[in-house]
């Protein structure tokens, strides 16, 4: 039982994940590939807070999401002048810088010794520092979450969204500011990318640069696209589909020292078949 | 000491190799306008070929290293016919194409490994004892010396074959309008397929270059790909002269960011040139 | 859109089906066991740049745990191995531990060998009351973590502050370092600049993310610092080849100091020759002529054909199973006894020498200064 929580956890993280990158992803169709160095900031943020100022995990996250979404502000200022597949490769340069100070700004994030000891979170005396109750804090959160972008999704702004999704210039003829739009989208995601870091660096005690990689960013992607584009249902049921699934080849039983390369084989074929039989995703509204 | 002229022998040799692999990958992108992410992973699979060849069977490297080549470019043209055709052939949106692509990556990346491996391994007989020569105040290796000569051989081969033969403008009508290039008679899915093998030729041959200098392994795949892109954007994508200008910009910049910045912001600097390109001068430095 | 809701449903059921299947089995297939084999955990990165470590190490126990079972287990109980990947990362670490504690309910961990797999797997151990024993993570922020570690490989800082020593009383006040931007490369640079500006030295350093290969302008720049010796500190020492080479090439022929995994690898040192001859290192204790040592080196290369790999650890790993069956016959299969256990080994004898587990869970020893000289690494005595 503790497994499936610690699993159950995951999938609420990976959930946040997938359903902020959504809103960018799915709604402005801008395939961004710089989801984990939100995730990091976020992470990193709540860690430093934490452990040298002994802020509230709830503070940290807060102060985590607001830092986010400063720093989204400028990138995706930048970002907007892009589209297709430069915009891809040039969220892909972001990444690697926001890793590189990570990594190298080492007076501040300690570079790659990482921050070990980040405490769990409590508030009035209660305290999340088993895993069931972290269970019910993360998927609160998840629920939160879910209803913020069901919410953008539904009211005016998210119908411009879709508007723009399907036709930029029809809707900046009508006199909407479509940069504006798309801004206000990707700093609300990444705000909200930095609530699953700070989730990720309680929970998990111990963060280092090389979760925030663009291997991880390209990983929760594929949750997104795996789930289908524009779904928020779909979000979450491919991030437990996706992290599940390697959990899950565990148990198949492969000689153990090429068992863990066979993960990344099956995972490397099932992106190549889920393009090539089924591009919308399991739930997805439309094709990428 | 004056280390001006080791730095620029240092920056000509990065570029060189970049260049090559630049060359390559704007020959497919211009054709096919779609990110080919296993272009990292065909390159490394010429590397291991020759390794196999020469260094586990003892067979004399010419027949080695061009069989080295040939086998990337095979494995190129077969991930065409196999993956990416059917993918074209469905209308799919290049964002599919770049998901499968990178699942190809992944997956080959980990097949590699099975079979031969993680640990690093070396292409030269010896790791010394090899020729110097000294420029200036600099030196530079015979090793080094054939990757310059090289870089020179490939853009000189491919620029009279584009510019000059019937296939060349077959390849730039197709790159232009594949539609068009079809209701003219030209028979694109044998260029395209010409294009794949070619162009992971190159890059075979860029990665077994590298193999010989420094030395090769499973997971260098993505750096050796995002470098040949960096350099064929900057340089301006569909100009063969662009590409080997974006790389020898790129050797610079990064030679010269390590002496006045320092070398573990390496990454992060080729990146913010990129990002720099892409904001300024989208087109690169040629246009096509 | 409609009719494609059915198809959605089976995808989500079948999904559920091997999930919930999944774990199913897993659960009744692992009840707790009294008799039987005995089932130890294992974290090490099989996959990304730490595979290079988690190979040999899953040979070495493998070797192990084959020999204890011929000669007839713990107790008449064999030995088993359930290995996990923890790819070097805190994240892996972390998802390997929860599976390795909570489904296959195993009492002892072996690993991880990197010390981000280590740190982040501790809280799991303790909470599930599992013995985390580690053969191969050496950073200082391990030291005291938690009663339920401890580890067979000493902690960095000893082997930074042995060569400071060293590179002062050779008469040299400024040391270059080249240094890969990863955890165990950094804490061999404190430890290393802590004690030299304390003696009146001084380092320069210049670092490089794992993963490069070109490193002239990095080291030309270095040279053109004028120190009088290089340091090579990296990971694995496929890099530290790669540098030496390149130092060679641009025709520099600084005195070398290099981390253990060179001076502890005979591969590395013996095809390398020109390339290190005369470099420094402090290997924590591999003594040639230790019986266990050579029983290891020789059953190894019998068993896999091929050289033992990065020494240093391996004669860890190697102690790591022996201590483990030793723990498990004298206090019995219970994760809390066996790390309770853990602080009473004393002068243990094993292929890494005399094993002292001190209350902090560190192991009590530390480095010895070596020399390389033609292509064989040397005690260096002054």
């Amino acid at each position: 039982m503790p497994y499936v929580i610690h699993l159950l956890i995951m999938v609420s993280i990976y959930s946040i994940l997938a359903l902020s990158l959504n809103l960018v992803v799915g709604f402005t169709g801008l395939v961004f590939v710089a989801a984990a160095a939100f995730f990091g900031i976020g992470a990193y943020v709540t860690a430093i807070v934490m452990t040298s100022f002994g802020f509230n995990f709830f503070l940290a996250c807060i102060v985590g999401a607001l830092f986010s979404a400063l720093i989204a502000f400028a990138i995706g200022a930048v970002l907007s002048k892009f589209r297709g597949d430069y915009y891809t490769l040039a969220s892909v340069g972001f990444n690697i810088i926001i890793y590189s100070v990570f990594l190298n700004w080492q007076t501040v994030t300690r570079g790659p010794l990482g921050i070990p000891g980040i405490p769990r979170p409590s508030i009035f005396g209660l305290s999340f520092s088993d895993n069931f109750s972290f269970l019910i804090l993360a998927s609160l959160l998840v629920i939160l979450v879910f209803l913020a972008c069901r919410f953008i999704e539904q009211s005016s702004f998210g119908r411009v969204l879709r508007a723009i999704r399907e036709d930029e210039k029809a809707v900046s003829v009508f006199g909407y500011e479509v940069l504006y739009f798309k801004l206000a989208t990707f700093v609300v995601a990444a705000a909200f990318s930095a609530f699953a870091g700070s989730l990720y660096a309680s929970y998990i005690t111990f963060i280092d640069p090389s979760t925030f990689f663009v291997n991880e960013s390209i990983f929760i992607l594929a949750v997104v696209i795996l789930g289908g584009l524009a779904s928020n249902r779909g979000a979450v049921l491919g991030a437990a589909v996706l992290v599940l699934l390697p959990e899950a080849l565990r148990f198949v039983g492969f000689p153990p020292d090429i068992a863990a390369q066979m993960r990344q084989v099956v995972y490397g074929l099932l992106l190549v078949i889920l393009m090539m039989y089924r591009p919308q995703g399991l739930m997805g509204e439309y094709k990428l | 000491m004056d280390i001006l002229p080791q730095l620029i022998l240092n920056s000509l040799i990065a570029g060189s190799i970049y260049a090559i692999l630049a060359l390559g990958f704007n020959l497919i992108f211009s054709t096919v306008n779609f990110f080919d992410l296993s272009y990292g992973a065909v390159a490394v699979i010429g590397a291991y070929a020759v390794f196999y060849f020469s260094k586990l069977l003892g067979w004399p490297l010419f027949v080695a290293v061009p069989l080295g080549v040939l086998i990337s470019g095979t494995i190129g043209f077969l991930l065409y016919t196999s993956v990416y055709r059917r993918l074209r052939m469905r209308r799919s949106s290049n964002t599919v194409l770049l998901v499968a692509s990178l699942g190809v990556l992944t997956a080959l990346q980990a097949l590699l490994a099975i079979f031969f491996s993680s640990q690093f391994q070396t292409l030269s007989a010896t790791s010394s004892g090899e020729r110097l020569f000294s420029l200036f105040s600099g030196s530079i290796t015979e090793t080094q010396v054939i990757i310059l000569l090289t870089a020179v051989a490939v853009l000189l081969g491919l620029a009279f074959v584009l510019k000059l033969t019937l296939f060349g403008k077959a390849v730039k009508a197709v790159g232009d309008d594949e539609e068009v290039a079809k209701i003219v008679g030209i028979n694109t899915d044998k260029i395209i397929g010409k294009v794949f093998f070619i162009g992971s030729a190159i890059a075979g041959l860029a990665a077994i270059l590298v193999g010989f200098d420094t030395g090769i392994e499973p997971i260098m795949g993505l750096p050796l790909l995002l470098k040949g892109v960096i350099a064929s954007i900057v340089g301006g994508i569909g100009n063969v002269y662009g590409g080997v200008a974006g790389a020898f910009l790129l050797g610079f910049v990064e030679n010269f960011g390590i002496w006045k910045i320092s070398g573990e912001w390496k990454d992060a600097i080729a990146f913010a040139v990129l990002i720099l390109f892409l904001v300024f001068r989208p087109q690169g430095i040629f246009k096509k | 859109m409609e009719d494609n809701k059915p198809k959605i449903l089976s995808w989500v059921i079948l999904l559920a089906v091997i999930i919930v299947g999944g774990f199913f089995f897993a659960r009744t297939a692992k009840a707790p066991e009294v008799a039987g084999p005995i089932s130890l955990g294992v974290i090490l990165p099989l996959t990304g740049d730490g595979a290079v470590y988690g190979e040999p190490a899953l040979n070495v126990y493998q070797l192990a745990v084959d020999e204890i079972n011929k000669s007839g287990g713990v107790g008449g109980r064999d030995l088993v191995l359930v290995v996990e990947d923890g790819k070097c990362n805190g994240k892996d670490g972390a998802n390997a531990a929860q599976k390795l504690v909570n489904v296959d309910k195993v009492q002892i961990i072996i690993g991880g060998i990197c010390s981000s797999e280590s740190l982040a797997a501790v809280p799991i151990a303790e909470a599930g009351k599992v013995a985390l024993f580690s053969p191969g993570a050496s950073s200082p922020d391990l030291t005291g973590r938690s009663p339920y570690f401890f580890r067979d490989y000493p902690s960095d800082a000893s082997q930074g502050r042995v060569l400071a020593e060293l590179a002062y009383k050779k008469g040299w006040r400024t040391v270059a370092f080249i240094q890969e931007s990863l955890d165990y490369p950094l804490g061999i640079f404190k430890a290393f600049d802590a004690r030299f500006s304390e003696l009146g030295g001084k380092t320069v350093k210049e670092e490089f993310p794992t993963g490069a290969s070109d490193f002239r302008s990095s080291i030309a720049k270095l040279q053109s610092q004028k120190p009088d010796a290089l340091f090579v500190d990296t990971q694995a020492p496929a890099a530290s080849v790669r540098i030496a080479k390149q130092v060679k090439e641009l025709k520099w022929n600084p005195p070398l100091l290099v981390a253990d995994i060179v001076v502890g690898d005979p591969k590395t040192v013996s095809e390398n020759k020109a390339l290190f001859e005369g470099a420094f290192g402090a290997e924590f204790g591999v003594d040639p002529n230790n019986p266990k040592f050579q029983h290891l080196l020789e059953s190894y290369k019998q068993k896999y054909n091929a050289e033992l790999p990065y020494q240093a650890y391996g004669q860890t790993e190697y102690d790591a199973l022996y201590l483990v069956k030793e723990g498990i016959a004298a206090v019995g299969l219970d994760g809390q006894k066996l790390a309770a256990w853990s602080r009473t080994i004393k002068d243990w004898d094993g292929a890494s020498g005399q094993v002292t587990i001190e209350a902090t869970g560190d192991r009590a020893s530390g480095h010895v200064l070596k020399i390389v000289k033609d292509g064989k690494t040397e005690l260096y005595t002054e």
